[in-house]
């Protein structure tokens, strides 16, 4: 009889409503652990993504995004979503050592072009001994342009001098690229030729920036880690194209670790972000890098279009002791505005 | 008092769900497996005589459906490109290390170095006089030797290219250089010795920008060339079948730079009949005939994490040769090494 009593007395005061809530306080309460513990799982990832992400350039000296069809290209179509626009990056890589009293050179410029309704991308190897005025001011090879002002001044070259539009960087450094190979678990190349090379730069460790190693990339299809990687696409000394042939295996490199990237799902961002953290940045907001890897496994292989300069595009001199590539801008503006729309 | 209870329950219950989420995440990240060693697997399919073939700086044997591993000292090099000296039960094979490597001949049986055929790491500490030396193929003769061996040079030049010499197993492996590679291409490689003291090779060329490679053959030092394939068809990795009539090589041409096709072609003296594409768009390399000659082995990836597995052709020579058949699982063949086969 008591015990009834005291049930009925807590029906009373645990009412309906007030079991309603207490079950919707215990779901929210799962709700929260269950988002907490996510959190946990992805707070280095997030972290890493805000510190390489957004990074500001200075755009009012840059040259003002293309609008509709250039040169009947479809471009920017006002109709169009926002996510639907083609869009174009410019891909720098560099040493990040800083090896020469701090100037840090760009190894590669690509610059991409991303069409996501059509899943189509181009990818224009710019030379990197190009001499061409630099927005720092003087004519120097492209290459010196991210060490006079990093990626402001590397992007703002490209634009005055190729005369395009560039909507975002992104930049990665030697190491990166060999951390992120590593993890992808390495990836498959069909090494174009044998790349041998007596003076290739030993700086990945140690302190002297004049050290040289032997490099021997044997030819044909193999698996390479990071390290081959990056003596593969970075290597140039023996290859007769020099730079070019470098800008043709850094596209075939760019492409293999797409292929491989595209096995990844979200849960592998923590230790994706974990071995870019230092060696990767962007002025791309999060949403950005976000909605691009999607993009980037969607693109089919035969849609990927590789261009490169060689000559006559470009002839061989000597100024100031250094060897340089003078651009034909006569042949090359024509031919880059093929694909990436002209301002 | 059952109120805090049922409180302490709920909150342990929430913090047991943030960490089964945590390790949800955790559970769903991309694992790439490391590949097994040999000697842990079975081959699904029982191939013919004995196979040498390389994984990870070792060298191992397969026979009877039987991994051995030979147990080469790794402090020498990365062990790599075995090739049998026919007539014994000897194999030579390339010690690799960061800069230089040499050629070792190795009783096949139990993995006993007998000679140190190279020395390629001279007295002098200018790295850039070191060489190189890779593919070594032993003629029918169990003597007669050919390498692609990078010299000569001054090691004051960038210029460093593979030329093929010829030498013997019973003195030194290159005495005689047979070709003359065009320059900084990376040269003349993966020679072959055929019957009648012909010489067989991959000659890799630079032409209006583009990096090919063309199947030679000489039959003298520094003499002649005869062209077996075409630019286009940018064909290396060659395999002469036991009887000499049949030749499996990789070809790129129209494959684009991600993939490889293996195709045959009969062979008669220097004319190649027409070529049949066996395996197409793959990432193909490392063809080897079996020493009764019932079919062709090749290395390629299996699956996403993109290791080189043994591929097994019944009838390659035949007109209709059977489908491909997956030899190994798991492991991890460097793809630079074709099998060696012996009886």
């Amino acid at each position: 009889m008591v015990s009834q009593r005291r049930r009925r007395a807590s029906a009373y005061r645990w009412g309906w409503g007030s079991r309603l809530l207490a079950a919707v306080l215990i779901a929210i309460g799962f709700a929260f652990s269950g988002a907490a513990g996510a959190l946990a799982y992805f707070f280095p990832a997030i972290v890493t993504a805000f510190q390489v992400t957004g990074h500001t350039i200075n755009r009012s000296a840059q040259s003002p995004p293309v609008q509709a069809g250039t040169q009947g290209l479809s471009t920017a179509d006002p109709s169009q979503a926002a996510s639907e626009r083609p869009f174009t990056v410019l891909l720098l890589g560099s040493d990040n050592d800083a090896k020469f009293g701090g100037t840090v050179l760009t190894q590669s410029m690509i610059l991409t072009r991303i069409n996501p309704a059509t899943k189509q991308v181009t990818m224009l190897s710019i030379a990197r001994d190009l001499y061409v005025p630099l927005s720092s001011g003087g004519t120097d090879k492209i290459d010196k342009a991210y060490s006079a002002g990093l990626a402001n001044a590397a992007v703002t070259t490209v634009e005055n001098n190729f005369h395009v539009h560039i909507d975002h960087y992104a930049w990665i450094g030697l190491l990166g690229l060999v951390k992120l190979i590593d993890k992808l678990g390495g990836i498959d190349v069909v090494a174009t030729h044998p790349v041998l090379d007596d003076f290739y730069p030993a700086d990945l460790s140690g302190n002297n920036p004049y050290l040289y190693q032997r490099v021997a990339v044997l030819p044909g299809p193999q698996h390479m880690g990071g390290i081959q990687a990056l003596e593969y696409v970075r290597s140039r000394h023996g290859d007769l194209r020099s730079d070019f042939g470098r800008s043709q295996r850094q596209q075939q490199v760019l492409l293999a670790i797409r292929t491989k990237a595209k096995l990844l799902g979200i849960s592998d961002l923590p230790d994706i972000s974990d071995a870019m953290a230092n060696d990767f940045n962007t002025d791309m907001s999060i949403t950005d890098v976000a909605s691009l890897l999607p993009l980037a496994s969607a693109v089919a292989l035969e849609n990927v279009h590789q261009v490169i300069l060689l000559p006559p595009y470009t002839s061989s001199a000597t100024i100031g002791n250094q060897d340089v590539l003078l651009p034909n801008w006569d042949l090359i503006l024509p031919e880059v505005h093929k694909y990436f729309p002209a301002t | 008092m059952r109120r805090p209870l049922a409180l302490i329950v709920l909150l342990a219950l929430m913090a047991a769900f943030a960490f089964g989420v945590n390790r949800f995440f955790a559970a769903r990240k991309t694992t790439i497996a490391s590949a097994a060693a040999p000697t842990e697997v079975h081959p699904e399919v029982a191939l013919p005589g004995t196979l040498y073939l390389a994984q990870r700086g070792d060298i191992y044997r397969l026979r009877s459906g039987t991994f051995t591993d030979l147990h080469l000292p790794a402090g020498i090099g990365t062990w790599m490109q075995p090739a049998v000296v026919p007539g014994t039960p000897d194999i030579v094979a390339v010690a690799r290390t960061a800069a230089y490597s040499d050629v070792y001949l190795i009783d096949g049986s139990n993995g006993k170095i007998l000679r140190q055929l190279s020395h390629n790491k001279t007295a002098t500490v200018t790295i850039q006089l070191w060489h190189w030396m890779f593919w070594p193929h032993v003629a029918a003769d169990g003597n007669t030797m050919v390498v692609s061996y990078d010299a000569p040079k001054s090691g004051q030049s960038y210029e460093i290219d593979f030329a093929v010499w010829q030498g013997s197993v019973s003195q030194k492996p290159a005495t005689q250089q047979w070709t003359q590679p065009y320059s900084f291409t990376g040269g003349d490689v993966q020679p072959l010795p055929l019957p009648g003291g012909r010489l067989l090779y991959a000659k890799y060329q630079i032409t209006g920008g583009n990096v090919f490679s063309q199947l030679a053959m000489q039959t003298n030092a520094l003499g002649d060339i005869v062209y077996l394939t075409s630019a286009a068809a940018d064909c290396a990795q060659p395999a002469v079948s036991p009887d000499g009539g049949t030749l499996a090589m990789i070809c790129a041409s129209g494959t684009g730079l991600q993939s490889t096709s293996l195709v045959v072609a009969p062979l008669q003296g220097t004319k190649l009949g027409t070529a049949h594409v066996v395996v197409a768009k793959c990432i193909c390399g490392a063809p080897a005939w079996s020493a009764d000659g019932s079919g062709l082995g090749y290395l390629a990836p299996a699956d996403a994490t993109g290791h080189f597995q043994l591929w097994w052709i019944a009838g390659a020579s035949t007109p209709r040769p059977a489908a491909p058949k997956q030899v190994t699982t798991g492991l991890d063949f460097d793809a630079t090494s074709p099998p060696a086969w012996a009886p």
